[in-house]
């Protein structure tokens, strides 16, 4: 019987979720997904103390795999980039679930950092094959096929034309949590709006806006998204209204925030900040998005 | 050119010290106040550390008074504080501000060329002066300061060791060469010598752990080590200035062991650097139990990266060794009252330990009659 692992459908999960679960079925596990994000997620995560939402949702997502399956797959993403790390949270994921989670399956914790060589991301590769016994040979293989199915997925998004245009800049894990960004996509598609999301800004004009923003990011996540603001921002047909999504207590979306906020400032381009907890309820976020579908809409084009 | 630069407990004498000798014009910020903390509220985005907002707060008070050029760090993350600088300068000119800024980024190079601007004619020997003096006025300071944060638990005049601290912060300022401030550690070395203690109970020992803003700043954490000392308890600061500077900044062969050290204590809690001092604040809970403190107080800025991951791992810690541990997270609303009481509560429960550990017959009756005092 092949190995069951699992894999939380939280933080990373969205940006690496469908590369991870291909490479651990190529190595002949099982992979078992923690159901979609639900109250009773929520509540397990509130277990813990003034983390960020997100990292609340994933705590909840892992615990509960707890008795379903034998491994958790939990590596510790240090950095994924040279010269960046991913965040303090996240890097810190793997201890803060032993020591709160009660009692866990054994965690495939290899880490990954990229940071200073990034070659170091094959040892983590060739360490869990080699947990779910497999060899260095297989499990590179495994990782390259994995990787190749990424590509294909990337290359089909494509952007809706015609509507007003409208940014929503954010964290992948908040706002495609469709329980978490409370269907926020969804909601400003039926507002009539385009909304475009940094995933769908090509790599290459990402880094060329970020590197306008003067000191790097060391964040990776937010220099995607800080990056793919700008470039929206910039580009020869510019967004015509930013929101930024956050949840209570991410660190680096405070500082982020601000950094996009005063680009908008700059170029005349309305931005708004949307702040989301486990308390959020649906009433005020619909009333803020229909105000600013509508400001959108009337506003005279410059 | 003005130069300033923001607070952080005795930094400013140090910078004074630095900038001074190396023949600049230097403000120093009021000091950090209730209007400074309304200022960088007004200013800073919402959920920001509370560091930056003070910072912001100095900087605004001190351009008000007429500097133009403000030195601050830089850094490679994860924390936040590394990009400060940037945010800073943006919302700075956004409030219609002329001014430089100019962070120092963690490399040589950088440093090199920094000071280059800051003081463009210096001489090579005026530089190493005043760095000279800048670094033993920083060690007098942080020396002083240790002795004083257990000293001020047995004092027989209360009041006093505060006093004296004060005056050793004054003298310390106005001292102008290396030789002073080697005859300043003289005198005062005799003075702490001659304080007057009362020697009869046996006080409890407790390590502040923790960020080292809010550890080092008085006006945040509301005078935590006098506060403490006052009710009687040691108090053993993890962090000090000249640590940080030795450690991360010059690296210090004697603090890169240390660190590794503490990196290794830490490694079953809390097995990789999470930015900050989170992992240092694991380490010290550990070490501080061998060395046979009595608790552990955490003090962070709240929504810390780094410490709120520590925060969620403390109370495994905790349990596991047997330390009691006190979390306090500070923000612009802190209310004195709150803090007050929850650390009398935190001293009550240690001295009922205390007072347990003696009971149960690790000490006999008499001794321990002898040290409570009765």
């Amino acid at each position: 019987m092949s190995l069951r692992v699992g894999l939380p459908q939280g933080l990373l999960y969205f940006q690496y979720g469908t590369v991870i679960e291909r490479f651990l079925s190529e190595l002949g596990a099982e992979v078992v997904l923690s159901s979609e994000t639900s109250r009773s997620t929520l509540d397990c995560g509130s277990a813990l103390d003034e983390m960020c939402l997100a990292s609340k949702i994933f705590f909840g997502h892992a615990c509960s795999l707890r008795d379903k399956v034998d491994y958790l797959f939990l590596p510790r993403l240090v950095s994924i980039r040279p010269g960046q790390y991913t965040c303090p949270q996240i890097i810190g994921m793997p201890d803060v679930l032993k020591h709160n989670g009660g009692k866990l399956p054994p965690i495939i914790d290899v880490h990954v950092d990229m940071r200073q060589k990034p070659r170091q991301l094959y040892q983590a590769v060739i360490a869990v094959g080699q947990l779910l016994g497999r060899g260095v040979a297989a499990s590179l293989y495994a990782w390259f096929r994995a990787w190749q199915c990424r590509e294909c997925l990337r290359s089909g998004k494509k952007v809706l034309a015609g509507r007003p245009r409208l940014a929503v800049i954010g964290h992948p894990y908040i706002i495609y949590d469709r329980q978490v960004s409370l269907d926020v996509l969804g909601k400003l598609d039926r507002l009539g709006l385009t909304v475009v999301t940094p995933e769908m800004v090509d790599a290459g004009e990402i880094n060329r806006g970020a590197a306008k923003l003067g000191k790097k990011l060391f964040w990776s996540n937010s220099y995607d998204i800080a990056g793919a603001a700008m470039a929206l921002m910039e580009a020869g047909c510019p967004v015509q209204g930013i929101i930024f999504i956050t949840c209570f207590a991410c660190g680096p979306d405070a500082l982020v925030g601000e950094l996009i906020r005063q680009q908008a400032w700059r170029r005349n381009i309305p931005y708004m900040q949307l702040s989301l907890d486990e308390h959020t309820a649906e009433a005020g976020m619909v009333t803020r998005l229909e105000a600013f579908a509508d400001m959108l809409k009337r506003r005279p084009k410059a | 050119m003005i130069i300033t630069f923001p607070h952080m407990g005795s930094l400013a004498i140090v910078l004074k010290a630095l900038f001074g000798n190396l023949g600049c014009q230097v403000l120093v910020p009021p000091p950090t106040t209730k209007h400074t903390m309304e200022l960088g509220m007004r200013f800073s985005p919402e959920t920001v550390c509370l560091p930056f907002k003070l910072m912001l707060g100095n900087f605004i008070e001190a351009l008000e008074q007429g500097a133009d050029t403000l030195v601050n760090c830089g850094g490679v993350g994860p924390c936040r504080l590394g990009y400060y600088s940037v945010i800073q300068q943006q919302i700075l000119e956004q409030l219609g501000y002329r001014c430089t800024m100019l962070t120092i980024e963690p490399s040589l190079v950088d440093v090199y060329k920094q000071l280059k601007k800051i003081a463009p004619h210096a001489s090579w020997g005026q530089i190493y002066n005043a760095f000279q003096v800048a670094g033993a006025k920083m060690n007098l300071l942080d020396d002083v300061g240790r002795v004083i944060n257990s000293l001020r638990a047995n004092e027989a005049v209360q009041g006093s060791v505060s006093s004296l601290w004060e005056q050793a912060v004054k003298a310390i300022d106005m001292a102008e060469t290396c030789q002073d401030v080697g005859d300043l550690r003289q005198e005062l070395q005799q003075r702490l010598a001659v304080v007057k203690t009362s020697t009869t109970k046996k006080s409890l020992r407790v390590a502040i752990v923790g960020e080292i803003y809010v550890m080092l700043e008085p006006f945040v954490n509301q005078n935590l080590e006098r506060c403490l000392g006052n009710m009687g308890v040691e108090v053993c600061k993890t962090m000090f200035l000249s640590d940080y500077v030795k450690g991360h900044v010059l690296r210090r062969q004697k603090y890169v062991e240390i660190y590794r050290r503490l990196a290794a204590l830490a490694n079953p809690y809390l097995s990789h650097y999470v930015g900050g001092h989170g992992q240092k604040s694991i380490a010290y809970t550990l070490l501080k139990k061998q060395q046979g403190y009595d608790g552990i107080i955490q003090v962070y800025p709240f929504t810390c990266m780094p410490e709120v991951v520590a925060k969620n791992i403390l109370p495994k810690v905790s349990q596991d060794v047997g330390m009691p541990v006190l979390t306090l997270a500070y923000d612009e609303q802190t209310g004195e009252a709150g803090i007050t009481t929850r650390l009398e509560a935190f001293i009550d429960l240690l001295q009922y330990r205390q007072a347990k550990t003696y009971e149960s017959g690790k000490l006999d009756c008499e001794q321990y009659r002898l040290q409570k005092g009765y």
